[in-house]
């Protein structure tokens, strides 16, 4: 009944990917982390691997690949552990063609999903969050009021990934007592980005506020259906990224333990430090063995709803403890910017506030 | 034109390898496989030739065992258009991998052989060489640089040798072994993994080629490398230079 052998062609995106994080991405994490920008080349390079355009059906300039949730975990965990601004960057535009795929009318597709196939980098991005207290995802304070055959939308929206540069938007908003989503063209009349904001971690990642002021959008753009796969999917999403930053802290810290020595033996050997690595990499397998669960339901076509929060909401408290133990285990060295693991530790107290921010 | 390219399947270079007790071996328990990366270089290398030169086939052989495939698959990902894989179980010496080749190059005629310079696991560095001799055509080997004529008839290929750089020219067909700087090779995509499924991978037993067989290298024993022992602090530099030179015999 259960296996976790991955088929043929899952291995092999894991495999690509994996090496595409490690030997482009990783080597830039530091430098976007205090740069704030992420080099053109690198996002186009990750363009190139088809992570976005491979599942957009033929018809419209895709390749009509799967679309797997499982393979999507799969991914997420290898760009996770690359770096979590890269990794939410290059996936940005997926935050658009992943809920137009499911849910947009044939127009809706014909109109958007051919922009994403292109030869370049086109950033897309969502507006979930908002800056309100108690943010829940199924009690909005932007709102959708339908008036004369269109929507218009208000609200304030922050945590908007690529907001200034991305071509499409899908704004959540409450619509009567439900959430409703949008598909907004960034430069509809009414649909203001605000200054990038300043935050803890994701430097490399431009984040932006957006004000819904008006900002009116034709029936058509209106997604139909359930929004509850797509959040699902979303916390998948999330919950593997966490994954994959939580195994880099773990790795750069289990390797620095092995190498350091004191008393006259490697740390590692310390039950203090083989203790807290242990218990670190049985956090990691225990989130992702969740995760793959909520992924392998969504596949099924079933409501994996319940596992999905699971998984994201345990990945979150995970990948805190783990990026923490990881800056424990390397003492002193751990707070100092030399060493990777304090960028981690930051990126990945996000995951106890994001929602909807990543899609995959 | 057509372009023919070994692969084999190796362990990570990134992985650490463990000698087993008894010396047969490595242990191979959970160790991952790469496809050797001279052979990606030459992969990469026929598939810009393909792309700079109007276009030609690139066909992909190894010579192993059934698993074998995953490694000719990651070559069809990254654009190689039909592989075929030689089965034979166990380890294949180098010259019995490149009687195989002479055969398949005999069956195939290709313009071009390209292979990566050596193998990451046994470090032969024969095979290019000797299926070279077998054939009676040119060698182009540790190539760093590779230029075809305008007319595809001949190909000068640049060569890292000790101390400096040599050009070669030879006519077409001829064999060409990628060395580390001949290009960076690219990664495989999504929507090429997916092509990759729907390409032809022919397999084909090692006896149906109807070459000689015998072996004529055995491989009595493997040792892990000796560890390294610790360094020598010394209390001044009069007794660093003494050591350097009585001991280490540097200066």
């Amino acid at each position: 009944m259960i296996s976790f052998e991955p088929t043929e062609d899952q291995q092999l995106v894991r495999d690509t990917v994996a090496s595409f994080a490690s030997n482009q991405i990783r080597p830039i994490a530091r430098d976007a982390d205090e740069s704030g920008q992420i080099p053109d080349s690198v996002v186009q390079q990750a363009w190139e691997l088809g992570l976005i355009q491979s599942a957009i059906p033929e018809e419209h300039g895709g390749y009509g690949g799967d679309r797997s949730a499982v393979t999507s975990a799969l991914v997420c965990e290898e760009l996770g552990y690359g770096d979590l601004s890269i990794a939410m960057h290059v996936l940005a535009p997926r935050l658009v063609t992943y809920p137009v795929l499911e849910l947009g009318s044939d127009e809706l597709r014909k109109e958007v999903l051919p922009d994403y196939c292109g030869e370049k980098f086109v950033p897309g991005t969502a507006a979930v969050m908002e800056p309100s207290m108690g943010f829940d995802l199924n009690d909005l304070q932007a709102t959708a009021t339908r008036s004369n055959g269109s929507y218009k939308l208000s609200g304030a929206k922050c945590y908007v990934p690529l907001g200034s540069e991305a071509r499409h938007a899908v704004v959540y908003a409450r619509e009567g007592d439900g959430t409703a989503a949008f598909v907004v063209k960034t430069d509809s009349p009414g649909f203001e980005v605000a200054e990038r904001e300043k935050i803890m971690g994701l430097k490399g990642l431009a984040t932006y506020e957006v004000m819904l002021n008006d900002c009116t959008v034709p029936a058509s753009a209106r997604l139909d259906g359930d929004l509850k796969p797509i959040f699902n999917r979303s916390r998948i999403a999330l919950a593997s990224l966490a994954v994959g930053v939580a195994r880099a802290a773990f790795e750069y810290a289990r390797d620095y333990a092995k190498d350091r020595k004191a008393f006259g033996v490697p740390i590692a050997q310390k039950q203090a430090i083989a203790f807290m690595l242990a218990e670190m990499a049985i956090e990691i397998d225990s989130t992702r063995l969740l995760t793959w669960e909520a992924a392998w339901k969504l596949d099924r076509g079933e409501d994996a709803t319940r596992e999905a929060c699971l998984a994201k909401n345990y990945a979150a408290e995970m990948v805190l403890k783990v990026t923490d133990n990881a800056v424990q285990v390397l003492g002193g060295h751990g707070y100092i910017r030399d060493h990777m693991v304090e960028l981690w530790l930051r990126n990945g107290r996000g995951f106890a506030m994001f929602e909807g921010l990543a899609l995959a | 034109m057509k372009i023919l390219v070994a692969v084999k399947r190796v362990p990570d270079p990134n992985a650490t390898i463990k000698v087993r007790p008894d010396g047969t071996g490595i242990v191979t328990d959970n160790l991952k496989y790469v496809v050797n990366p001279f052979c990606e270089i030459a992969i990469e290398e026929a598939l810009r030739i393909k792309e700079n030169h109007g276009g030609a086939e690139v066909v992909l052989v190894s010579v192993g065992e059934q698993v074998c495939q995953e490694q000719l698959r990651t070559g069809l990902a990254m654009g190689a258009d039909r592989a075929i894989l030689v089965l034979q179980d166990g380890d294949v010496e180098p010259v019995i991998v490149a009687r195989a080749l002479a055969k398949l190059v005999e069956q195939e005629q290709p313009d071009i052989v390209m292979l990566g310079k050596q193998a990451i696991d046994d470090d032969s560095n024969v095979v290019g060489q000797m299926l070279a001799e077998m054939l009676g055509w040119g060698q182009g080997t540790f190539a760093s640089e590779v230029k075809l004529s305008e007319d595809k008839s001949s190909a000068v290929v640049t060569r890292e040798v000790d101390g400096g750089l040599e050009d070669v020219e030879m006519p077409l067909p001829a064999i060409i072994t990628a060395d580390l700087r001949l290009n960076e090779p690219r990664y495989a995509s999504l929507p090429g993994i997916m092509k990759a499924r729907k390409k032809e991978l022919k397999e084909i037993p090692l006896g149906d080629l109807g070459i000689d067989q015998s072996v004529q290298v055995k491989v009595h024993k493997l040792s892990p490398p000796p560890e390294r022992q610790a360094g020598k602090k010394v209390e001044t530099v009069q007794e660093l230079v003494d050591l350097l030179h009585t001991e280490a015999k540097v200066i």
